[in-house]
């Protein structure tokens, strides 16, 4: 690791010109992802500005919204007795990544930042489109039982490695964006890109800006939502896949709907067409599998990952199945 | 002596130091001008070194010196280019990817390792092959015999059984990776006197292959090893790593720390070999074991040759007439692979005792009657009975303990919801080793008891084991003897493997205390004392210090008269989740069957061990390579999996606990290998029981049990 | 150079930072032999003596006052520093947690925090946990349930079941486990030390 320089700030405005003034420096939140990649030398900033100290870490009410700062640790989502009652499938998708101690540093907004885990990204000597555009995508034809099965491209076919951002696409969040020059708001959808030809991008934000906060209309999905990781082993490993889903379900009807998941796409996938399919509709099994068939649609395998295309309709089929019976 | 406290007199006696942050582990030791040594190692996994530059390196700040084969210091047994071991920095040659090529030293280790990413290498690559089941299936890949071959009776005979099966099982290359970094502090000082601190399982090996390297005389050796991080085997050996800091020190003449990362664990540290089996076995009706072949294939490096015990215990463990083994061992591309907890027993284990299971499955017999049916009575392969074994009762015991009863014959029984739940058994076996080792002891009229030996604890509880047996024999309290080790200038022990530290070790301090105490008894009656006098009496009334004794202790006659080995029972009940593929161990009970029970606490946490790595090589673990690079692609703690504490249930254990009459004076046989041997076998064939699928590639993984 | 709130004078790349702002203050402040570097234009030797950024941390209640790296981790700045060796280097990534830590109570994995980052702030490592001779109440539990074998992932552990305890997940075995998962034990001690934990939470063991 090069020793870079160092800088501490404690306002959003004053970060966002120290970045402004130089194109290779980075913003250094939580460090959980940034640091562990300086490390690998997979990126090399040579100016670091830290964050934590500009105010930014609010969770709290505000009418129907609820609003949480960029710098928020994952533990105090998690843990935040508004969240944890209203809004349990992003307590649940947090408190299904990474370990305790990580959460505790891990902010939102470094959540939404983080890297993908392909470990051709990783390694500096093995090829990878992300890293280095132009020298190939590793994945593809080598080890890629992890990666995408949705929306990939011939660049690249690496994943989004948060569960957060599943529940978060799920709950139709809004997120905040900052520059010297002002606010911007987008929707979460939006936020994260697919690979395309420009894999290198993980996401819409533009290099002088950063997260400020997000904001989430408080649904009546609570009581039936439910997130669902699969993985290799029980707790602390990034996802095979996961489901993100949430039910308004009233006289046996599904009456609002929202599903998602992770570990399939380079970005959180959202799954409109099973949404559209289910609403209105009771939440029966049949109905469960009808729409998992539907997510499926445009999957593809790429060899070893062939697995997901079984997995994930099974894992939607029993991620609906948690969330209704959960009443 | 310092204060030490054992509440419970089974307790760990280094337990405090553990808990407090206080126990040193090698790269703990703070020496005068200490500087830190980064590796610099091959992004080829073939082929020459054709140019190393080093200047910017060099001029880095804070760097010392970059040592590599362009500037090594002298190393008089590696003057002779090629052969084995591998001799790093005298060659120019790449034998595997990540191969150390270098060893930037700076005086921090963050310039360090700045440094050593400056480093410009180029080479000439070669074709290379680090595909373990491709090149089994080469006809050209030269291959080694590993063992010779073995037959009883006539070969091949299960073919012509009554019932037969015949199937093959795939294990991958697993790493062992000890939490604590691999690595060595070495200070070379003037008139060749080198200091060491190392991660050692046996700090007499680490002292005389550094004799032997530079030819200096061994008494100019110290290596000192007090803690270690775990070893499961990997810290069995001197690695090329280690021997590069050696040099880099005497190069400087500045002490030099070497810590690796976590990524260097998986190329230069060996691995668990990859290997492909294929088990025939052959049974009458009635369920008899007529034939048993077992054929394996294990991997080795191309630059050195590795082989271990994989076909062992087909050879004895079930009574049958005709047996056939053979071993072959196959070169790749990669690192020299070394002995793993269980070793190569483990590998044998999870083809033969998967394959028990599915000989049982088609007599549609329980698979645990089926073993009992074909217990042998003797050793076969030696033709000589067993110093002690309790199969029979250790079934009973265990089956009754994990529920055995609740276990239908049919797989796929057992429904609850989307979980299937299944049971499955195993057994492993190692032999009871004892080797020779040699212990002081001094007996301090202060009332305190030191022992000496250079053996080694890299976990299991050396120093409480032994302290037990001494203070079972002499009456005095554990927190008034110490039990010094990791030394090498005490007296000699072998290195700590092949669950033979309590044997070999704990007869010598059996010895000593026998001889301790008939001292005190002669120094008793000459001073007119009381036979039965405290030794603190004693030495006082004759103005003794102290008394001294050293002890040579080895095993006699006893070990041609009677075959000798620990078994374990493993009970194993799962839940498989239908939908996701999902298995979760869901209870686990073992039993051990290995002779009296020394230190119970820690035999116990030995076998609770061994459970836990067997859930990791039956579920997680597997170290995968990218065939068209040779690079290690999971080779980091998120990506390879070992088990974190959800994954693991409640463990039961229990012991036998009835002494072996003959392996030694306490009557107990080692526990480290058996812990884990047959485990994963118990978890595939509780997989079977609760889904009728048979999976015989590990690790079993969600997508595995999918495909099914 | 600065740590604090600085928005201008800091936007230049590394080395030209360092011709052009502190180079001069710089040479007239340090001994000779960084003077004779300067002189042989040695950009990089002279550049390790001035890129270090003062520190000022509490690690288990003694205040300790330097200068490091930024690129110095909090996990072996306790180590090779301040020589505070029972915080373990076990991944180096934040995917064993031997190295956690406690900062201002909270457990952390001390391997991705820099130093610097922790400017202020209150450590607790195993170090600190005892009372004097008294040992921590988890410290006798993990003794008497021996919740380790080889010791080296134990400090991380310790330090991870105290924050566990304080936290309130301890409602049942699995959700121990599960807020325990980001301590690797590969002698496989996690019964044990879930038991410890148990006993801890209950409030049941006096040191």
């Amino acid at each position: 690791m090069i020793n870079f320089q160092y800088l501490r700030t404690t306002t959003a405005k004053s970060a966002l010109a120290l970045l402004s003034k130089d194109k290779n420096s980075k913003f250094l939140a939580g460090g959980t992802n940034l640091i562990d990649l300086m490390k690998r030398g997979v990126t090399a900033p040579e100016k670091l500005v830290d964050i934590n100290h500009v105010p930014l870490k609010q969770i709290e009410q505000i009418g129907d919204k609820i609003v949480i700062g960029a710098l928020a640790s994952n533990t105090a989502v998690a843990e935040n007795a508004i969240i944890k009652e209203k809004l349990p499938l992003l307590a649940m998708a947090l408190n299904a990544g990474a370990s305790a101690q990580l959460r505790n540093v891990a902010t939102v907004g470094g959540n939404m930042m983080q890297r993908t885990r392909c470990g051709y990204f990783y390694d500096t000597e093995m090829p990878c489109n992300k890293r280095q555009p132009g020298s190939g995508c590793g994945a593809l034809g080598g080890f890629n039982r992890m990666h995408a099965i949705f929306g990939t491209s011939d660049k690249c076919i690496a994943v989004h490695p948060s569960d957060m951002c599943v529940a978060l696409i799920a709950l139709d969040t809004i997120v905040v964006l900052a520059s010297v020059k002002g606010e911007r708001k987008i929707s979460f959808k939006d936020f994260h890109r697919l690979a395309g030809d420009t894999p290198q991008l993980d996401n819409n934000l533009k290099a002088d800006e950063m997260i400020i906060r997000l904001e989430i209309s408080v649904n009546n999905l609570a009581k039936n939502s439910y997130y669902l990781k699969v993985r290799d082993r029980a707790s602390y490993a990034f996802a095979l896949v996961s489901v993100a889903a949430g039910m308004e379900i009233s006289n046996n009807k599904i009456t609002a709907i929202r599903l998602a998941m992770g570990g399939v796409a380079h970005k959180p996938w959202r799954l409109t067409a099973s949404e559209d399919f289910l609403k209105g509709k009771e939440p029966s099994i049949e109905n469960f599998k009808q729409a998992a068939k539907l997510a499926m649609t445009g999957a593809k395998g790429f060899g070893e990952n062939d697995f997901k295309l079984q997995m994930a309709p099974n894992s939607i089929i029993e991620a609906l199945t948690v969330a209704k019976s959960k009443a | 002596m310092e204060k030490r406290v054992l509440k419970d007199a089974n307790d760990r006696v280094d337990g405090i130091y553990k808990v407090t942050g206080k126990a040193k582990y090698f790269a703990e030791y703070e020496l005068p001008g200490l500087t830190y040594g980064v590796l610099v190692t091959s992004t080829i996994t073939k082929g020459k070194i054709t140019s190393l530059d080093t200047k910017a390196a060099e001029k880095a700040p804070g760097v010392v010196s970059v040592i590599s084969h362009l500037n090594k210091p002298s190393a008089p047994a590696y003057e002779q280019e090629g052969g084995s071991p591998f001799k790093i920095f005298y060659t120019d040659k790449i034998f595997f990817n990540g191969q150390p090529i270098a060893i930037v030293v700076a005086n921090t280790f963050e310039r360090a390792t700045y440094a050593a990413s400056l480093v410009k290498v180029t080479y000439a690559k070669e074709d290379f092959n680090t595909d373990f089941e491709k090149a089994v299936t080469d006809v050209k890949a030269k291959k080694l015999q590993g063992q010779p071959e073995y037959k009883r009776g006539v070969e091949n005979a299960y073919k012509t059984a009554e019932v037969k099966i015949e199937a093959k099982y795939h294990l991958p290359i697993e790493t062992h990776n000890p939490m604590e970094l691999h690595g060595i502090i070495a200070d070379w000082r003037p008139n060749n006197q080198v200091t060491v601190y190392a991660k050692t399982q046996g700090v007499k090996a680490t002292q005389g292959t550094i004799a032997n390297v530079f030819k200096i005389p061994i008494e100019n050796i110290q290596v000192n090893s007090e803690f270690v991080g775990g070893g499961f085997g990997m810290a069995l050996r001197t690695w090329p790593l280690e021997i590069a800091t050696v040099m880099a020190s005497k190069h400087i003449a500045k002490p030099v720390k070497l810590v690796i990362t976590r990524m260097q664990m998986f190329t230069m540290v060996g691995n668990r070999p990859a290997a492909v089996q294929t088990i025939g076995l052959g049974a009458n009706k009635d369920g008899t074991l007529t034939g048993i072949t077992h054929r394996a294939f294990g991997e080795t490096s191309a630059y050195e040759n590795f082989t271990e015990g994989v076909v062992n215990m087909a050879k004895f463990m079930y009574q049958c007439d005709n047996v056939n083994t053979q071993y072959t061992v196959v070169p790749v591309d990669l690192g020299v692979p070394i002995w793993m907890r269980g070793p190569g027993e483990a590998t044998g284990a999870f083809a033969l005792e998967s394959a028990i299971d599915e000989m049982a499955h088609a007599l549609d017999m329980d698979p645990l009657e089926f073993r009992i049916k074909n217990d042998p009575e003797k050793d076969q392969q030696r033709n000589k009975p067993f110093s002690d074994k309790n199969i029979k009762e250790a079934y009973r015991v265990g089956a009754q303990k994990i529920g055995w009863n609740e276990r239908k014959n049919k797989p796929g029984s057992l429904i609850d919801g989307q979980w299937k739940y299944g049971f499955g058994v195993s057994i492993g076996v190692f032999n009871a080793n004892r080797g020779r080792a040699s212990v002081k002891g001094i007996l301090k009229a202060d009332g305190t008891l030191v022992l000496q030996s250079a053996t080694s604890d890299i976990g299991p509880g050396t120093g409480t084991g032994m302290t037990l047996i001494a203070s079972k024999l002499l009456g005095i309290p554990g927190d008034k003897i110490k039990f010094e080790l990791g030394d090498s200038s005490l007296p000699p022990a072998p290195s700590q493997g092949g669950s033979a530290t309590l044997s070999t070790v704990g007869s010598a301090v059996n010895d000593v205390c026998v001889s301790l105490k008939s001292t005190i008894a002669e120094l008793a009656a000459n001073s007119n004392m009381d036979a039965t006098s405290n030794f603190v009496d004693v030495l006082k009334k004759n103005n003794l210090p102290q008394i001294e004794v050293t002890k040579q202790s080895q095993a006699g006659k006893e070990r041609e008269d009677y075959s000798m080995y620990s078994f374990s029972i493993h009970f194993v009940k799962v839940k498989v989740h239908s939908l996701t593929g999902v298995v979760k161990v869901d209870k686990i009970v073992s039993v051990g069957d290995s002779g009296s029970i020394v230190s119970p606490k820690t035999a116990r946490s030995q076998m609770v061990g061994g459970a836990v790595g067997g859930v990791g090589m039956a579920l997680h673990e597997e170290s995968i390579i990218d065939h068209r690079y040779g690079r290690y692609i999971n080779n980091n703690f998120a990506d390879y999996h070992v088990p974190v504490n959800a994954d693991i249930p409640e463990i039961e254990v229990h012991f036998i606990n009835k002494p072996d009459p003959y392996i030694n004076p306490m009557g107990a046989k080692g526990m480290g290998e058996i812990a884990l041997i047959g485990f994963s076998a118990a978890v595939a064939n509780a997989v079977f029981n609760a889904t009728g699928k048979r999976i015989r590639t590990l690790p079993i993984t969600p997508d595995k049990v999918l495909a099914g | 150079m600065q740590s604090s709130d600085q928005e201008s004078n800091h936007g230049d790349s590394r080395r030209d930072f360092l011709k052009k702002s502190s180079l001069i203050t710089a040479i007239a402040l340090t001994p000779s032999v960084a003077v004779k570097a300067a002189e042989n234009q040695a950009d990089e030797r002279f550049a390790e003596l001035f890129e270090k950024i003062p520190l000022n941390l509490t690690v288990n209640n003694k205040n300790y006052k330097s200068a490091v790296e930024p690129r110095v981790t909090l996990l072996d700045y306790l180590r090779e520093e301040l020589h505070l060796t029972g915080t373990k280097k076990g991944c180096d990534h934040g995917q064993c947690g031997a190295c956690t830590v406690h900062v201002d109570g909270e457990r952390v994995n001390s391997c991705l925090s820099l130093a610097v980052m922790n400017e202020g702030k209150k450590i607790t490592t195993i170090e600190g946990l005892a009372n004097g001779e008294e040992l921590h109440p988890m410290q006798a539990a993990f003794i008497k349930h021996d919740g380790f074998q080889c010791g080296y992932c134990t400090p991380g552990q310790i330090m991870s079941a105290v924050a566990c305890v304080n936290e309130g997940h301890t409602n049942s075995r699995a959700e121990i486990s599960e807020y325990m998962s980001g301590n690797i034990c590969r002698c496989g001690a996690y019964p044990n030390i879930v038991d410890a934990i148990v006993e801890v939470s209950k409030g049941g063991i006096k040191a």
